[in-house]
């Protein structure tokens, strides 16, 4: 790893105050820094200026109420693990925070920063010695996606674990900007383009994060090659709810599989009917079908695929138990 | 040469490392922690190319940058290094070719580290593209180019022996099968970064290096040579060493480098290389292929063998030629086997160097030669223990290939596995996906043949007592946190009857200290060892003739224990060890030093047979290894649930130090079995950090039961051989073994990571499916 550029950083105290700090040209939000620090060591990216949103108050706590959890921007991933309003009813929210790196990063990280996560690649996170070797790339520099060369766009995959169960749950997001605050659905913050996956305005930043109340019983599993540390090849959150024997609510959320985590579509097909095994093939193939692992790790494009429906499968299965007397 | 006494104070007990408290307490100062004040920073450039013709290295603006006080380039340095004489053929700094993407090819030094990446932007190199070859395959192509010109075809190195009649023994074996096994690129992933920092005196033409080494002694050698200095010019000191594997059994360029720019710049340079720097310069196990054809009878015994061995070593020779005769030499040692056929192939091809790594040369073959041994033995309806019972060799004996074996305690390694593993009331009755696999190896204790023949010892030490009753024990011997250094104060202490903390230890600086030819092929316990017990012996005697003055007895009838000395039979208190001292530096005149040393003997020192000193060694350590596994074929992971090992260590002087080195190497291997891999694209290294290149995580660690056998060896110190690389090669197999045991799919090809057994698995299902259609067809 290289040396760090030179940068100030501005610790602004207020939403006001961020915002009209974030209208400096060059600069960056930054809150526990453990995936921005790492990319600007290898030299992506040179900000002249990091503002550190972690003094502002509005950015932290958590807080349930009638109309469900609120989740600062700033709270800390260990801090959201082991928060009885979040590890009792949210149970897939807490193991996706318990999923992230190591408990260094746990105690760095934010809710946010695991939100804005920045795209990754075999390609991209490299040191610059490294990319200059490798002439560059579409996301940083260059003009030429390695992963899928004849392509026309970025294929870096999005790595947060949280966006998984809050996709699946309903949450929105609460964003501060120059335009004053607004609110909307977690997935519209992202774009299917590793490049750009983010969609936030410059000068933006997230301020809140809104769970509905009463979930569906919901579970997460992440696919990784070791117990710890690793990215998520493949993040699945499974929210399922059941009547009797037969499936009436359905949400599957996944991550690391795309440049954005997203909501599997046509789930309703599957409403109506018991989790049998066949339930869980056609939940499988609609995984499969949805999901468009690329050559960004190290760990086979088609394995990420295969363990994306293995693992939906079987955690709508483990739902479907739990919730049979 | 064993014992003394049969009753032992200091070896044998477990004892924390005598360096140990600084560790713990982040006081010890590793070479990148040295005070390095008014030292410049060093940087270097690294090709972007695999593998090109050097047409110019334009260092102009580089030189003219304020704050720049050196560059140098291979220009700088026309002398090659390397660690073998015969294959020396490796710059510090490229000239006129580079061969792998991230080889130096500049270096600067700045005050600066902003200054120095600078300079390094400024640096024009311009070349001429020549054909590169990433594989084995591609760089043994008849029309490939050759890497180095008096290399054709790319081989480094070809091996053909032959040992018994394999022709023969095929014949009259009862199973004969032949697989192909594949292990990819392993690195040693050693957490204290390269780091050397150099300090040049230009009034005196004196050179000091501080360095992350194993080998104090090679790199003064190389150093010399490179830089053309009389060795006395130099010195060469090693701090705390944050692990070494084999990474650091060689000079390693940035040692040179560092030297280069210290002595151009006229003063003190410290270089520090990133964790991907690290990686570059690399010096890991080889991408290997073998190739395993073995005979065996209906009862398990082994009629034959024939292996074929291809090794991509990267672009330079360094230890390849060691390597390569390694995998063929220790298939002998461990079984009995009347025939032995072996070829080897050590190829270059435009990837950073490999080297030595923790069960040198030996692992990949044993691994196949362990899976295979198990597949036979399922076919044959043999209980695997029972197939490695029926091939047991018997000490002493010495192999075909001229290898001595004077201890062997697998047979009671096999027993306590198999029965602390409860192997038989537990296997096949685990449930599914889970399941048991077992398997053996063994290592050298030291390569009996050195590398530079100087018709010295293979080891020296000495020890010095003065005035103030401290012993000093001056050894040149590298502590690379393995635990050399308490070792061989636990000996003195033992032999001189002393406390522990009477001896201290002044290792490796070459000023000070004996020269010693490195921490390398588990050689330090056993000779060092010796040599630390020959020289304690020499100042215990010292001492008793004192002691014999001063108690009016005769010599032969005193002994020291517990820091008093005592004629036998005598009800006198004796006398304490201040006393004795005091009185044996009067009697001597002074300051007392006495050396001691070791030296194997040339019978010991390998066949005759060409390339048949690697492999000999003293003592070969033994191991035999369980492990339980459980397999998620939904997800393709495979969790190890628990390890029981056994390993013939000889003696253990130090039973903590002993487990620590086990349990490190079947983790070690461990690693490489499941995970951990060396990968590149196009020849840039994509593996090079530690989320990319993955050993395992403490989550990933199954609890390590073992077991130690002593078997005295006696020619081991107290009994003692190596301890840390024996247990590393079995786990590969018995890993799939056990993978075997638990999902019946044999996983030839390592390491079996998750998107590998997925992959395997869906092959497997495809192939039935087609059996069955044409099954059904028919």
């Amino acid at each position: 790893m290289d040396g760090l550029p030179e940068f100030r950083v501005l610790t602004p105290r207020s939403v006001a105050a961020a915002v009209a700090a974030g209208a400096r040209p060059g600069s960056r939000f930054v809150a526990g820094g453990t995936d921005l620090m790492a990319n600007l060591r290898h030299g992506i990216g040179e900000p002249g200026t990091l503002i550190d949103l972690r003094d502002i108050p509005e950015l932290h706590g958590i807080a349930a109420g009638p109309l469900g959890l609120s989740l600062g921007a700033a709270v800390r991933l260990a801090e959201l693990a082991e928060h009885p309003a979040v590890a009792g009813p949210y149970p897939a929210l807490a193991a996706a925070a318990l999923a992230v790196g190591g408990p260094a990063h746990r105690e760095a990280g934010t809710i946010g920063g695991n939100l804005c996560l920045d795209t990754r690649c075999l390609f991209y996170n490299r040191s610059a010695w490294w990319r200059e070797a490798n002439g560059y790339c579409m996301k940083h520099r260059g003009d030429i996606c390695h992963v899928a060369p004849t392509g026309k766009r970025c294929h870096a995959a999005f790595s947060g674990d949280l966006a998984a169960p809050l996709l699946a749950h309903g949450a929105e997001v609460e964003i501060a900007g120059p335009h004053g605050l607004r609110r909307q659905p977690l997935g519209d913050l992202y774009a299917e383009d590793g490049a750009a996956h983010l969609l936030l305005a410059p000068g933006e930043f997230l301020l809140r994060v809104l769970v509905p109340p009463d979930p569906w019983p919901a579970a997460y599993a992440k696919a990784r090659a070791r117990g710890a540390i690793d990215f998520p090849l493949a993040g699945v959150a499974v929210a399922l709810r059941l009547e009797g024997t037969g499936v009436t609510g359905l949400r599957v959320a996944l991550t690391g599989t795309n440049s954005r985590p997203f909501l599997l579509a046509g789930t309703d097909a599957l409403l109506g009917a018991p989790v049998d095994a066949g339930w869980r093939e056609r939940l499988g193939k609609l995984v499969q079908k949805q999901v468009s692992p690329m050559r960004t790790t190290l760990l086979a494009a088609q394995y990420r695929r295969r363990v994306a429906a293995a693992l939906a499968e079987r955690l709508a299965g483990h739902l479907a138990d739990a919730a049979t007397p | 040469m064993s014992t003394i006494r049969n009753v032992r104070d200091v070896v044998g007990v477990p004892t924390p490392l005598i360096d140990g408290i600084e560790k713990v307490k982040g006081q010890a100062q590793y070479t990148a922690d040295l005070p390095a004040q008014g030292a410049l920073v060093g940087r270097i450039l690294r090709s972007p190319h695999a593998h090109a013709r050097i047409l110019r290295i334009d260092t102009a603006a580089a030189r003219a940058l304020p704050g720049v006080r050196a560059v140098v380039t291979g220009a700088d340095c026309a002398t090659t290094y390397g660690v073998l004489p015969i294959a020396m053929n490796e710059y510090p700094l490229a000239r006129d070719v580079v061969r792998y993407r991230g080889e130096p090819v500049a270096a600067v030094a700045a005050i600066d580290a902003a200054t120095a990446a600078r300079a390094l932007r400024l640096i024009r190199l311009e070349v001429e593209h020549l054909p590169a070859y990433f594989t084995a395959d591609a760089a043994r192509a008849p029309d490939a180019v050759a890497l180095h010109d008096n290399k054709p075809g790319n081989i480094e190195r070809a091996v053909h022996h032959r040992f018994g009649n394999v022709e023969e023994g095929f014949a009259r074996a009862d199973l004969v099968r032949e697989q192909v096994y594949r292990c990819g690129e392993v690195a040693h992933a050693q957490m204290e970064l390269n780091a050397a920092l150099v300090d040049y005196d230009p009034a005196r033409d004196h050179l000091t290096i501080w360095s992350t080494t194993q080998v104090p002694y090679y790199v003064h050698l190389m150093l010399a040579r490179c830089l053309d200095m009389d060795m006395s010019r130099i010195r060469v000191i090693k701090p705390f060493v944050g692990g070494g594997f084999g990474a650091r059994v060689e000079v390693l360029n940035f040692e040179i480098i560092a030297a280069l720019l210290a002595r151009a710049a006229g003063g003190k340079v410290a270089l520090r290389l990133s964790r991907e720097e690290t990686f570059l310069t690399h010096r890991g196990r080889p991408e290997t292929e073998t190739r395993l054809k073995l005979g065996m009878t209906r009862a398990g015994k082994l009629t034959a063998c024939a292996c074929e061995v291809v090794q991509r070593g990267g672009a330079y020779a360094g230890y390849g030629v060691v390597t390569i005769l390694y995998a063929g030499a220790l298939l002998q040692g461990l079984y009995d086997i009347p025939a032995i056929a072996y070829d080897g192939y050590r190829v270059y091809a435009n990837l950073p160097p490999c080297g030595a790594m923790r069960g040198h040369g030996s692992v990949d073959v044993r691994f196949a030669f362990e899976a295979l041994l198990d597949r036979m033995a399922a076919e044959a309806g043999l209980d695997p223990f029972a197939v490695r019972r029926a091939n047991l060799l018997a000490a002493p004996t010495q192999t075909q290939n001229g290898l001595r074996i004077e201890s062997y305690g697998l047979d009671e390694c096999l027993d306590w596995v198999e029965r602390a593993s409860g192997w038989r009331d537990r296997r096949g009755k685990l449930g599914t996906g889970r399941g048991l696999g077992m398997a053996c190896s063994h290592y050298v204790s030291g390569a009996a043949k050195p590398i530079h023949w100087t018709g010295e010892p293979h080891a020296v030490v000495q020890l010095r007592l003065d005035f103030d009753g401290g012993i000093t024990l001056l050894t040149g011997a590298a502590d690379i946190g393995q635990g050399s250094s308490t070792l061989m104060a636990q000996a003195a202490a033992e032999i001189l009857g002393v406390q522990l903390d009477r001896i201290r230890v002044v290792a490796a600086d070459s000023m000070l200290t004996p020269k010693d030819n490195g921490s390398y092929s588990s050689r330090v316990t056993f000779m060092v060892g010796n040599a630390t017990i020959d020289a304690a012996r020499e100042l215990r005697a010292r001492l008793v003739a004192a002691a014999a003055e001063q108690l009016g007895a005769p010599a032969e009838t005193i002994d020291c224990r517990h820091e008093t000395f005592q004629a036998a039979g005598s009800d006198s208190p004796g006398l304490g060890f201040g006393e004795v001292a005091r009185a044996a530096l009067a009697r001597e005149g002074g300051a007392i030093t006495v050396k001691g040393s070791f030296t194997c003997p040339i019978e010991f020192q390998g066949g005759k047979h060409k390339g048949g000193a690697v492999g000999a060694t003293m003592g070969f350590s033994y191991a035999a290894q369980v492990v339980e596994v459980a397999v998620d074929i939904d997800t393709g992971m495979v969790a190890v649930e628990k390890v029981w090992v056994a390993q013939d260590c000889g003696f253990a002087i130090n039973p903590l130090a002993v487990e620590g080195q086990i349990q490190g190497a079947v983790w070690m291997g461990m690693g490489q079995a499941m995970g951990e891999e060396t990968r590149y694209e196009n020849g840039l290294a994509v593996h090079a950090s530690l989320l990319d290149y993955r050993v395992p995580t403490i989550l990933d660690s199954p609890p390590i039961v073992l077991h130690i056998v002593e078997s005295l060896d006696p020619n081991g110190p107290f009994g003692a051989k190596e301890a840390s690389e024996g247990a590393l090669a079995g786990f590969l197999p018995a890993l799939t073994n056990a993978i075997a045991d638990a999902i019946g799919l044999r996983v030839d090809d390592l390491p079996v990571t998750p998107d590998r057994l997925l992959e395997a698995l869906a092959k497997r299902r495809r192939e039935r499916r087609l059996a069955a259609s044409l099954a059904e067809v028919a």
